[in-house]
């Protein structure tokens, strides 16, 4: 299985659309953080609030590691090269299995590049301003979550991508869904008075999961709610692509 | 060893393959021939296990493809469609999957210099020629260093010189007791390549022969022109030769030129032409699909 995930993380960085990716999650990361420390009050300066805040500024890179995820699959079927990976690696549940760690991996790192710079930006700043980053249990646990929600992120885009296997399709509408479907559906049910349904759905589980929210379910239970998210989707991928013919 | 068992695989209502078997020999070379639309690039992906058949079964080294417990060494294969990223160069389209299949990174130089892809190995793939990418293909078939080779139409997009040495590398590879199983919808392409054929039409096999049987199919009438054709044709009947009256007049025996020679002479019929014909291996292969076609109409 290392062999497979070895192979997976040189596919992606012997092409360029990693770069794009992650200069985009570094420059967003930093003008959140920068935006979030400026905009401080004195009173906040030094407390944990703001240490949230800034580690909070870091969250596009879940978002941007379910993108990868995503192309980890589909960009196979796009260009073709999936029937070389399965020349090599007939077992497809192996393959799909790879490309979950992949992303998890994926989430992981660019969480840990994100987190470096706006921990970087804020302590830095509020050293110079004669300040301190504010740290405790709480903070710790916050920079903990938001790794693992970009891991969740990242494996769900795997499965979200070989559910659907086409790039266009796949990508168009996961960001469709994250963005706008979710967040009205989320609304709607808010007006029938139905309320907490939507603390299940994928996108705010891991939403509440990262940043955490101040009602429904406690951001744990909903890092769980996102894992069998991810654990659905992967396995709905796994009986698309078990199923499907490569010709 | 390869071996097709009652293969069968539909598409929808399209009968792709149909009852399909036959088996493929170490130490040959096995052509896989049929016209476009045969059925062959799906038999080729049913045994790589891409393909899923309705009904049969297929083994490479006497497993099914799935089973195998190291594919990437012990199976190598080039198929139609072009499969590395246009934006990844070819030789780390090549690393991608040798450590996929735990191969040494040296094997990726040694099968690059091998096609001839050293400098180009370089470039991304976008910019490949259709003979560039045909050689990659070869390189990432080769990388294993497989016991199996499953070529789909390797010789297109090849120059001349490049079928050359294509023939005379997988001539080594059999020589060496591999199993070679090579599609084409061109006999005389492969008829220099191959020990056997295995033909097929429709999803069914035709014949499966080796090709100096082949060969001796081509061993070819003869055609006669005479002002007496009605006569002539009647003497050879009698004579217990098979006679066609051609388009243009001609007669076609089946008979050696001297015997239809012999009996015109002895029966003091006058000769305008009397010529041999030797039928092509594409006449040969058209004919053997063709009659199938007038079998199923």
């Amino acid at each position: 299985m290392s062999a497979l995930v070895g192979s997976e993380l040189l596919k992606l960085r012997t092409t360029r659309a990693w770069i794009g990716f992650v200069l985009a999650v570094l420059a967003v990361s930093a003008i959140g953080a920068s935006a979030t420390v400026g905009t401080a009050s004195a009173l906040d300066r030094g407390s944990t609030a703001l240490s949230h805040d800034v580690i909070h500024s870091s969250l596009l890179a879940g978002f941007i590691a379910f993108l990868i995820g995503i192309t980890l699959v589909t960009a196979e079927w796009r260009h073709g090269t999936i029937t070389r990976t399965l020349l090599v690696t007939p077992r497809r549940e192996r393959v799909l299995v790879a490309k979950e760690l992949t992303g998890l991996m994926v989430g992981v790192v660019l969480a840990v590049l994100a987190l470096v710079l706006v921990l970087a930006i804020a302590i830095v700043w509020l050293e110079i301003e004669g300040s301190s980053f504010g740290f405790d249990g709480h903070v710790a646990e916050s920079i903990l979550r938001v790794l693992l929600s970009a891991a969740l992120w990242g494996a769900l885009g795997v499965g979200v991508g070989a559910v659907f296997q086409s790039q266009t399709p796949a990508l168009v509408v996961a960001i469709l869904w994250i963005l706008v479907v979710e967040p009205l559906v989320i609304a709607l049910l808010g007006l029938a008075h139905v309320e907490g349904v939507g603390d299940y759905l994928p996108g705010a589980a891991l939403a509440s999961f990262e940043g955490g929210s101040d009602e429904g379910l406690t951001p744990w239970a909903a890092g769980a709610v996102g894992l069998c998210w991810v654990v659905a989707f992967g396995l709905a991928g796994y009986l698309r692509l078990a199923r499907r013919d490569v010709t | 060893m390869i071996e097709v068992e009652r293969l069968t695989k539909r598409y929808g209502s399209t009968l792709a393959v149909d009852d399909l078997s036959f088996t493929v020999h170490p130490g040959r070379v096995t052509g896989f021939l049929g016209p476009n639309g045969a059925g062959k690039s799906t038999t080729l992906r049913a045994i790589l296990g891409l393909v899923h058949p309705n009904g049969g079964r297929t083994t490479v080294l006497g497993r099914p493809y799935a089973e195998l417990a190291h594919p990437g060494k012990q199976v190598g294969a080039v198929l139609e469609a072009f499969d590395a990223h246009p934006g990844r160069s070819g030789r780390n389209h090549l690393r991608v999957l040798a450590t996929a299949a735990r191969l040494p990174r040296s094997r990726v130089d040694e099968v690059l210099a091998l096609v001839e892809l050293t400098d180009a190995g370089r470039r991304r793939t976008k910019g490949y020629s259709l003979g560039m990418r045909q050689r990659l293909g070869l390189a990432a078939a080769l990388l294993g260093d497989p016991e199996v080779f499953v070529l789909d139409e390797p010789a297109n997009g090849l120059d001349p010189q490049g079928i050359r040495w294509l023939r005379d590398f997988l001539r080594s590879l059999a020589d060496e007791g591999r199993t070679i199983l090579i599609s084409s919808h061109v006999l005389a392409e492969v008829a220099q390549t191959v020990d056997e054929v295995v033909i097929i039409h429709r999803g069914k096999l035709i014949r499966h022969a080796g090709m100096t049987e082949v060969e001796a199919m081509a061993e070819g009438a003869t055609t006669v022109r005479t002002p007496e054709s009605d006569r002539l044709a009647s003497l050879l009947i009698q004579a217990e030769l098979d006679v066609r009256r051609l388009d243009d007049g001609r007669l076609a025996v089946s008979g050696a030129p001297e015997r239809v020679g012999e009996i015109a002479a002895a029966n003091g019929v006058v000769l305008h032409e009397l010529t041999t014909e030797r039928a092509t291996l594409e006449d040969i292969f058209l004919q053997l699909t063709a009659t199938e076609e007038e079998a199923a109409a």
